[in-house]
């Protein structure tokens, strides 16, 4: 199987600040890729020039098969895409939006199964800026599945959802990888990369400053003799919090 | 044209189901409507009006008892210096001159027409509005039952018969344009600067959507919603104030429709202009307040000072009221209005042309 994301010596500047400073890495087919790093570092800017958003000053990318920068309307009827802080049109319900995107790629979908794949067929009804954060999230993931996409990009996908909601999305996002998509996901939650990414890619001020499988990753930092400083708790808040409050999903 | 269909569907339905957005398409205008029309605040009464006979012949006599027999005219007959210094109080609004050769026959070759002279007192625009016209129906109605040619007799006379212009005739053309103009301009500005501002237009842009069809979904939508605006308040012009329409309804709607076109390009250069949704309210007003006044809503254009009337007279709501009066009010047809038509297609490429380079679907 060829690299479904291959990109080349990429390189993106806004005026005096050099964003994006010749990244090169691949993704490959099935996996689910993360792109991680602090805010600022350059991770959207990326994702966006791979999704046909943004043009980039130079280098190369090929996305699902297509020349990002040669036809960018074919990478989008080949990718979904989940974007940072985006909305949905007002005033339509769950159902009609999925649809809504469905026209967008001119295309007819079943909108009640994919709702149902993201368990919200039961809001099926109802005004998608009613739902809660995480059942908005998981809208976005139906609208972002429409075209059976092959590639879908998750742009910080559990950034302010309570960690009820976060787990659920990963599970659901394993569901989606399993059923053959690739997922390539920005976070700047190392605990997401680690429990989701097959590899990730550290970036860092525009560049990337390491590209493995989370374990390697770690096992390499203690091979430098990293040890941390405190002793390893045996539960962390969280732990408790999810303990406390129930494991299952509340707004389901 | 499917993916525009299917758009344009989900659009509508949304639109329909904001309830506030409803509230200012159609409760609004019904309310000016209601409080210009009901309440008669811009009633003018009657319009006074002298006429000079200098010419003391049958076709003046015939033309003076065609005039009393106007419910809206108060009619009275004096000397051209006298009736000067009135309307020069305020104490007339119309004077007409019938001159000495004042006759009502077919023009020959070569032959100069009698001229009718017509002062207007400049203080009570809307009375000498409605008088010129007045004057003008009858005598298009003396001149047709002299010519032989004329083809359409009987509808002329029946509508000149039927000239009992009252303020609310007048107004509901006014009201429809000012609509229109609202309507098209404040919610796409605000719908898509809010939708940008929102990151919905980004999103979208994530998907291989064609923009044109996107666009015209934006458009027809709009469109849908203000026929049946116009619709709704024809209907309630009609029952409530038994609104006497004289031209053809198609003609109404179809300059109605060019209308909505102009100021959705409008609203879309201004969504396109806008960096936030709190600039949209103030920079809509800018331009639709100005034609609010001026275009000949609630008065008459001419209430416009003077100096500044070559300009109203070029505003797109005045090319738009002025077409949507002269045939709801004159009976004109399409061809009729020919000249307010070519100004609101000049106005439309004009605006497609800055909502073309305006427009933007990022932030900045």
């Amino acid at each position: 199987m060829p690299p479904v994301v291959q990109v080349n010596n990429l390189r993106k500047r806004y005026g005096e600040i050099e964003a994006v400073r010749g990244i090169s890495f691949q993704v490959e087919t099935g996996e689910v890729f993360g792109l991680l790093g602090p805010n600022g570092a350059g991770k959207t800017t990326t994702v966006e020039i791979l999704e046909g958003l943004r043009k980039a000053d130079d280098g190369s990318a090929v996305v699902a098969g297509v020349d990002v920068f040669a036809d960018p309307s074919l990478v989008k009827r080949r990718i979904g895409v989940q974007l940072q802080a985006s909305a949905f049109p007002e005033n339509l319900t769950a159902k009609e939006t999925v649809e809504f995107f469905a026209a967008c790629y001119d295309l007819d979908v079943d909108a009640l199964a994919l709702l149902r794949l993201v368990e919200l067929e039961e809001r099926a009804g109802q005004r998608q800026e009613t739902l809660s954060g995480g059942q908005r999230q998981r809208l976005s993931l139906a609208t972002a599945l429409v075209n059976s996409p092959q590639v879908l990009f998750l742009d910080e996908p559990t950034t302010g959802l309570d960690p009820h909601a976060r787990r659920n999305l990963w599970d659901l996002i394993r569901g989606i990888q399993s059923r053959g998509t690739t997922v390539f996901l920005t976070t700047h939650y190392l605990d997401e990369a680690e429990i989701l990414c097959e590899r990730v890619a550290i970036m860092d001020e525009g560049r990337i400053v390491a590209l493995d499988p989370p374990r390697k990753l770690i096992d390499d930092l203690l091979a430098r003799g990293f040890s941390k400083p405190v002793l390893r708790q045996r539960a962390n808040l969280e732990d408790v919090f999810l303990d406390l409050t129930g494991h299952q999903l509340r707004d389901a | 044209m499917r993916q525009t269909a299917r758009l344009t569907a989900l659009l509508l339905r949304a639109y329909l189901r904001d309830r506030i957005a409803l509230f200012f398409s159609l409760v609004v205008p019904l309310m000016l409507m209601v409080i210009f029309g009901y309440l008669n605040l811009g009633d003018f009464g009657r319009v006074s009006l002298a006429v000079d006979d200098q010419a003391k012949n049958d076709a003046s006599k015939q033309l003076l008892s065609l005039l009393k027999g106007i419910e809206t005219l108060q009619i009275t007959e004096e000397s051209t210096d006298e009736a000067l210094k009135r309307l020069r109080r305020t104490e007339l609004d119309v004077l007409v001159v019938i001159p000495k050769d004042f006759a009502i026959a077919p023009a020959r070759p070569g032959q100069t027409v009698p001229q009718l002279v017509v002062y207007g007192d400049d203080a009570r625009p809307q009375q000498v509005v409605v008088g010129r016209q007045i004057i003008a129906q009858v005598i298009d109605r003396l001149s047709f039952a002299v010519t032989q040619t004329a083809p359409v007799v009987a509808v002329k006379d029946e509508t000149v018969q039927g000239v009992r212009l009252r303020y609310v005739d007048f107004l509901v053309p006014g009201i429809l344009g000012v609509n229109i103009m609202q309507l098209a301009v404040f919610s796409v500005a605000f719908a898509l600067v809010g939708d940008k501002q929102r990151g919905v237009l980004r999103r979208i842009m994530a998907t291989p959507v064609r923009i044109p069809n996107l666009l015209a979904a934006h458009v027809v939508t709009r469109l849908f919603i203000a026929a049946g605006q116009v619709a709704v308040l024809l209907l309630v012009a009609l029952v409530l104030f038994n609104v006497t329409i004289v031209g053809g309804l198609g003609a109404l709607v179809v300059v109605a429709l060019l209308g909505t076109i102009l100021f959705l390009t409008i609203g879309f250069a201004l969504a396109g202009w806008a960096q936030s949704e709190n600039q949209v309210p103030a920079i809509a007003q800018l331009i639709t307040l100005p034609q609010f006044f001026f275009s000949g809503v609630f008065f008459s254009k001419n209430a416009a000072p003077e100096a500044i009337r070559p300009i109203t007279n070029l505003l797109p709501l005045t090319f738009l009221n002025d077409a949507l009066r002269e045939i709801s009010v004159q009976g004109a047809s399409l061809w009729d209005v020919r000249t307010q038509i070519l100004g609101l297609l000049v106005w439309i490429v004009l605006g497609f042309v800055m909502a073309v380079r305006l427009f933007r679907f990022e932030r900045f």
